[in-house]
């Protein structure tokens, strides 16, 4: 029984790192149809802002989480402006653009602080573990269950209740009637990409201290973030959620019974039977067109 | 008369489309006595199979528009098929007449499993280099594309089918070799002679598939289902409408494909001396549609030379000190720039240069024509 819990609770963990990772993937995705193959890049440098924060500012992992969402969305405004935004209707060549910008930041991270592995410490509040239901669980992992949530919400609330978000979903109703209102579809598109960036950054600044930080370190997160988003459905956030947690609960559960290689083929191919047979996701309704 | 002329013209026209293919060919082939370094040949010889590894993408991605983000897979297959004849041939030396392949001696394997046994003829070994990939590709291109999967989908199911094979492969110690892959391999030997891998055998019977991946491509696009398949890129559902079995001819190029990038996978273990599970791994699928991009991916010499080049770039400058570091952000950086402003790729540029010089010249002789009736008309 203890087990069984223990292994729920391992699986809620993956699933709110996987959340966390494929929640800017998916608004950059859904809304604007680009397959971003640097994302895993923005997760990493997430992950090395939170290092430089600390080793050079000397300042803690949540003070530094929000200057971090702040940088790496410049970089994604940044390249969205002189990049992906001049690959109108080309959604196949985003994905190598995309992969083309990833190995540049990959290299140049790579140049400026070395390949050697860092390490970034658990915020001292949240280093010691919890009691729930008698088993003990670190509260760190508690803290990034609780905070992948509270973007999620954040996200939901920006994309439904905002002006920006309002603007966002016209353009992708009618790209040229939004424009014919007056909406500047260059500008939302530059801010979508660099929100959703910026939470691929937070999502690396948060499992920094899980896991050594290095350039390649996103290449794994970005299959298995791309994986979350095409199970839950393209346009759908909450999907997004679901399919977070069903596959961090997956993968830890088969893990469990099996081997990780067994859990990542069995998941892979699960995938791959989904998109044949639903392309729109599991949690999207069928729409008439 | 006429229909004779046009015959001519269209002779004319396939001479002119061929000529690329045949210049590029006769250069592969002369090669070697410029090159009087077997070191430096069997390096040309590698780039020269990453050649014939991508003109298998631009066929089914620049003709069929089927972006497969994993035809290292086909690749890797077709490797393996090669070392696994090529390492049985070494356990009379290793582990006596009715022994085992060394690393399966480790791993405490007692039979040779029944997959293997086949591999004992090399001939099984090449047809399953090229049938089991196009099987493969033929089986996953049913499945996509009789469910009418498109686009970025047909990407992602390619890519992670690919990872999935990797993992087992890796997973699979005993059987395959796991991380390590298959080495100490024997050398190829076929009608009597024998492949060594720094050896002009081996370059030549490189250039001799260079040559044969560039027809056999060549013909299909020139083909009634090579022109259907690029009909199916620009217009799927116009196709559609006009009867066509759309589904089988994606998986028609796309098999083709897969075969092709297998007789690819197989020349690389003959070259490298081994076969590794980073050759159907994802780095190298995505470098080969790099590779297809920069060099153009509806052309299949352009797809080929911009392997070659790239490749050869990259294995040069990564030798050199001063770029290893910052050869992998130059790649990036032309890439993007590729992706952003040559579409086509070095082939487009190289026919839009083309075209301009020959526009040129006939807007140049047209004056001189004009400048002669001008002048009769004034006499």
């Amino acid at each position: 029984m203890d087990q069984l819990i223990e292994q729920i609770v391992t699986g809620l963990s993956i699933g709110s790192i996987l959340l966390l990772v494929a929640l800017g993937l998916s608004i950059i995705y859904g809304s604007m149809g680009i397959i971003n193959l640097a994302h895993g890049e923005f997760v990493m440098l997430g992950a090395y802002a939170a290092w430089v924060f600390h080793t050079y500012l000397g300042l803690g992992l949540l003070a530094s989480l929000v200057p971090i969402f702040l940088v790496v969305a410049a970089f994604g405004w940044v390249i969205e402006r002189y990049v992906l935004s001049l690959l109108n209707n080309r959604p196949l060549d985003t994905i190598l653009a995309t992969w083309g910008v990833g190995i540049m930041l990959q290299q140049a991270v790579r140049l400026m602080v070395g390949s050697e592995l860092r390490y970034v410490q658990l915020p001292p509040a949240l280093s010691d573990s919890m009691d729930v239901f008698g088993i003990p669980i670190s509260s760190y992992r508690v803290f990034l269950f609780v905070v992948s949530i509270a973007l999620f919400g954040a996200t939901w609330l920006l994309m439904n209740r905002t002006p920006v978000g309002m603007k966002l979903r016209a353009i992708i109703q009618d790209r040229s009637v939004a424009a014919s209102f007056g909406i500047n579809a260059k500008r939302v598109y530059a801010l979508t990409f660099a929100y959703g960036a910026g939470l691929a950054g937070l999502a690396g600044a948060l499992v920094s201290p899980l896991k050594s930080v290095s350039p390649d370190m996103g290449t794994g997160y970005v299959v298995d973030a791309f994986m979350v988003v095409v199970l839950g459905g393209v346009q759908s956030l909450a999907g997004t959620v679901a399919s977070a947690f069903i596959l961090g609960e997956l993968s830890g559960g088969i893990a469990f019974l099996q081997n990780d290689t067994v859990a990542k083929t069995i998941v892979l191919l699960a995938i791959v039977v989904l998109i044949r047979f639903r392309p729109e996701g599991l949690f999207t309704a069928r729409v008439r067109a | 008369m006429p229909s004779n002329i046009s015959n001519s013209s269209g002779l004319q026209r396939l001479i002119a489309q061929l000529a690329p293919l045949l210049i590029v060919s006769a250069l592969v082939f002369a090669l070697p006595v410029l090159l009087n370094n077997d070191f430096l040949l069997n390096k040309v010889a590698r780039y020269l199979v990453l050649g014939i590894l991508t003109i298998s993408l631009g066929l089914s991605w620049g003709f069929g528009g089927i972006l497969n983000l994993g035809q290292a897979m086909s690749f890797g297959l077709g490797s393996y098929a090669m070392a696994m004849a090529l390492k049985l041939k070494t356990v009379p030396v290793h582990t006596g007449a009715s022994g085992l392949p060394d690393f399966m001696v480790w791993n405490n394997v007692q039979h040779l499993p029944w997959f293997w046994e086949p591999f004992r003829s090399l001939s099984f070994a090449i047809a399953a280099g090229l049938l089991v990939p196009a099987l493969v590709a033929a089986g996953l291109g049913w499945f996509m594309f009789r469910g009418r999967v498109t686009g970025v989908y047909v990407s992602i199911i390619t890519l992670a089918t690919m990872v999935v094979i990797n993992l087992v492969i890796i997973d699979q110690q005993s059987y395959t070799g796991g991380f390590n892959g298959i080495t100490d391999l024997a050398q190829l030997e076929l009608f009597g002679v024998a492949f060594d891998a720094y050896g002009r055998a081996t370059y030549y019977l490189v250039a001799g598939c260079v040559l044969l991946s560039l027809l056999v491509a060549f013909a299909f696009t020139k083909s009634r289902a090579g022109l259907i398949v690029q009909a199916i890129r620009d217009h799927e559902s116009r196709v559609r409408y006009f009867g066509y079995d759309v589904a089988l001819y994606q998986i028609f190029v796309f098999a083709l494909s897969a075969a092709i990038a297998g007789l690819a996978g197989m020349l690389y273990t003959v070259v490298m001396e081994f076969a590794s599970p980073t050759f159907l791994g994802v780095q190298l699928s995505l470098s080969v549609v790099v590779w297809c991009a920069v060099g153009g991916r509806q052309s299949l010499v352009g797809a080929f030379l911009g392997a070659v080049l790239v490749a050869g770039m990259q294995g040069a400058l990564s030798e050199s000190a001063a770029f290893l570091e910052t050869w992998t952000l130059v790649m990036g950086a032309l890439f993007v720039l590729v992706v952003l402003f040559l579409p086509k790729g070095l082939a487009g540029l190289a026919q839009a240069t083309w075209r301009w010089v020959a526009q040129r010249r006939q807007a140049a002789s047209g004056a001189v024509a004009r400048g002669v009736s001008q002048t009769e008309g004034s006499t």
